[in-house]
């Protein structure tokens, strides 16, 4: 047993400092409360409490498989939460359902379709929405140079790099013109250096177009770099482990994340998540056909 | 999805236009070339070992026969290419509604399906003298052999490829708003149609044996005609040309169809 009780207590305390400092004024976008669901015998979320601001951007971190893709599921409208969950939305309690078409969405994988070109692609969301397709796809050519992909409008993806490809399914996502945005870790995929330039990139795109976004990643400095709050979730079942306020000063450059401020914030959230990494590395470990062999499982 | 033998071209921004147009002509000179080859060392052989007409004759003998009386070829290769393409186009269309069908209605699959199955074992000559009684010595009782030959692989490949669908696609675009009509124009139709023209390449080829086949029943002109009336005359070179028309037609027509899915069908296999 490496993790210490005083990290633990300290951990338990940093919510209510958070919330305290920081309780947004107005009501909120999006509230969750005892959000919970289950899949046959894996309970993927129970109990989970957030509540997103208008204009915030709040980005989630946990352990792979604790359930932050079957939550962005849920508040997409994809998957309804169990009985006895609360979802709330711009102040009105609602079905998962009834989200469809009210959020703008962003899954793990570009998804785009391979017979539209770029253009195509990125208006996919308004076209469904019944839009003139003439309108939109003018509107496209226009944001082509904000998202870095001037003079590509008309090439089919796989023409494209994994970054640019992931670029289309961003500007695809904000042609979706929705209060709410989620997206599911959309630079997963990239190699650090792209990465690191499409954070930067990300939040001139968030200033000016003013949405609220709920950000997924397993990248601690991602997280810290991007948020104004940080939700880390506990190994699966996924609930809020820590939520954490990043009082960090915009607009952010790259040199952020050497200041004592920020280390000091990621060595908080690090520990959070190391110890449910730990748990749910042991809960696989006794999974496995010799459980007697992993010594002190319960915690 | 992978299985299908795809050969998409390479696009280019500028000169997409330049290569489509050059790729069909290239490959349209390399055929002619070979044909040729082909000719050139038939005839060769022929001479070669004084092979008899009457098994094997000459091709310049042959395309002679073509040029003197090339009426009854020219009819028959309109007659059944009409019903070729009739039957084609009407078992592609009905094979992809239902297609359609059978993946939106479950149940109405679980009824249907195995009486298609059933029709597809049936021989096609017997269903051949069924529907010569249905619809007379008329055009479209061979259109019909040819419909009834078509229409099973392409429900059967229809099915297969809207099943394909990648279900993370679908969500994405019901996270839209999209109603299950936009999602079969935006999504399940295109993914499902590099199968559908697996399917339509096969057809095509079998379409074309249905229509000869149903020619045989009775009927005065057409391909399938003339070669049961060089088989009466013993007319081996009257066969022979009738042959020579009909890979002509079925060529074709196949090439019709798999260019059709290069235009289609462009981005390939990916994914
Ligand atoms: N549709 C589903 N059916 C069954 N199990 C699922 C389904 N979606 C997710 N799960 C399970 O729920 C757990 C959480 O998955 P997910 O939300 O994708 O995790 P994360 O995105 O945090 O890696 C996993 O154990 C996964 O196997
Ligand atoms: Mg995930």
């Amino acid at each position: 047993m490496t993790i210490g009780h005083s990290g633990l207590a300290r951990l338990a305390a940093a919510p209510d400092a958070a919330s305290a400092s920081s309780a947004p004024a107005g009501p909120y976008l999006l509230e969750m409360k005892g959000l919970s669901k289950r899949f046959g015998s894996v309970t993927a979320v129970s109990g989970f409490d957030a509540s997103i601001a208008p204009g915030e951007f709040v980005t989630v971190v946990g352990p792979s498989g604790c359930g932050k893709s079957t939550l962005f599921n849920i508040v997409a409208g994809l998957e309804e939460p169990d009985a006895g969950s609360i979802l709330r939305f711009e102040g009105k309690g609602c079905h998962a359902h009834e989200l469809l078409g009210k959020v703008s969405f962003m899954p793990q994988r570009d998804l785009l379709l391979p017979w539209r070109t770029v253009i195509d692609n990125a208006v996919i969301a308004m076209e469904i929405e019944g839009r003139s397709r003439k309108a939109s796809r003018a509107e496209a050519r226009d944001m082509l140079p904000e998202f870095g992909l001037a003079g590509f409008g008309d090439q089919y993806p796989h023409q494209l790099s994994g970054g640019m490809r992931q670029r289309v399914a961003l500007m695809r996502t904000f042609m979706f013109k929705r209060e709410l945005m989620l997206l599911d870790e959309p630079f997963g995929a990239l190699d650090a250096l792209t990465r690191t330039m499409m954070q930067r990139w990300l939040l001139d795109v968030w200033r000016q177009h003013k949405r609220t976004i709920l950000f997924i990643t397993h990248d601690v400095d991602e997280a810290l770099f991007l948020g104004d709050r940080v939700i880390v979730m506990s190994a699966r079942p996924g609930r809020v482990k820590l939520e954490l306020k990043v009082d960090l000063p915009r607009p952010r450059s790259a040199e952020l994340v050497t200041s004592p401020e920020f280390i000091r914030l990621k060595r908080i959230v690090l520990e959070a998540i190391e110890e449910e990494a730990m748990k749910s590395f042991l809960a696989s470990g006794a999974a496995a056909p010799q459980t007697d062999a992993m010594p002190e499982v319960q915690p | 999805m992978s299985a299908s033998p795809l050969t998409h071209p390479a696009v280019t921004p500028g000169g997409s236009a330049a290569l489509r147009l050059l790729g069909p002509l290239g490959r349209l000179a390399r055929g002619l070339a070979i044909l040729l080859a082909v000719f050139a060392a038939w005839e060769a052989l022929v001479v070669l070992f004084g092979i008899r007409p009457y098994y094997l004759p000459r091709p310049t003998v042959i395309l002679a026969a073509l040029v003197q009386t090339p009426a009854p070829y020219i009819q028959g290769f309109l007659r059944t290419l009409s019903e070729t393409l009739i039957g084609f186009a009407s078992g592609a269309l009905f094979g992809i509604g239902m297609g359609l069908l059978f993946f939106r209605a479950r149940a109405l699959r679980e009824l249907v399906f195995p009486l298609f199955i059933v029709s597809q074992t049936i021989p096609v000559i017997a269903f051949g003298a069924l529907v010569v009684l249905w619809f007379g010595n008329t055009l479209f009782a061979k259109a019909a052999i040819a419909f009834y030959l078509t229409f099973f692989p392409v429900t059967v490949n229809t099915l297969l490829g809207l099943e394909s669908v990648d279900p993370r696609q679908e969500a994405l675009l019901r996270s839209f708003g999209a109603s299950p009509l936009q999602l079969m124009t935006r999504l399940q139709f295109p993914t499902a149609l590099p199968q559908i023209f697996v399917a339509l390449r096969l057809a095509s080829s079998l379409a074309l044996v249905g229509a000869i086949v149903g020619e045989w029943f009775g009927d005065t002109v057409g391909l399938g005609v003339l070669l049961l009336q060089g088989m009466y005359t013993e007319n081996v070179v009257s066969i022979w040309a009738t042959l020579l028309v009909s890979a002509l037609l079925g060529t074709g027509f196949y090439a019709a169809v798999a260019g059709a899915e290069r235009v289609l069908v462009f981005w390939g296999a990916e994914q």
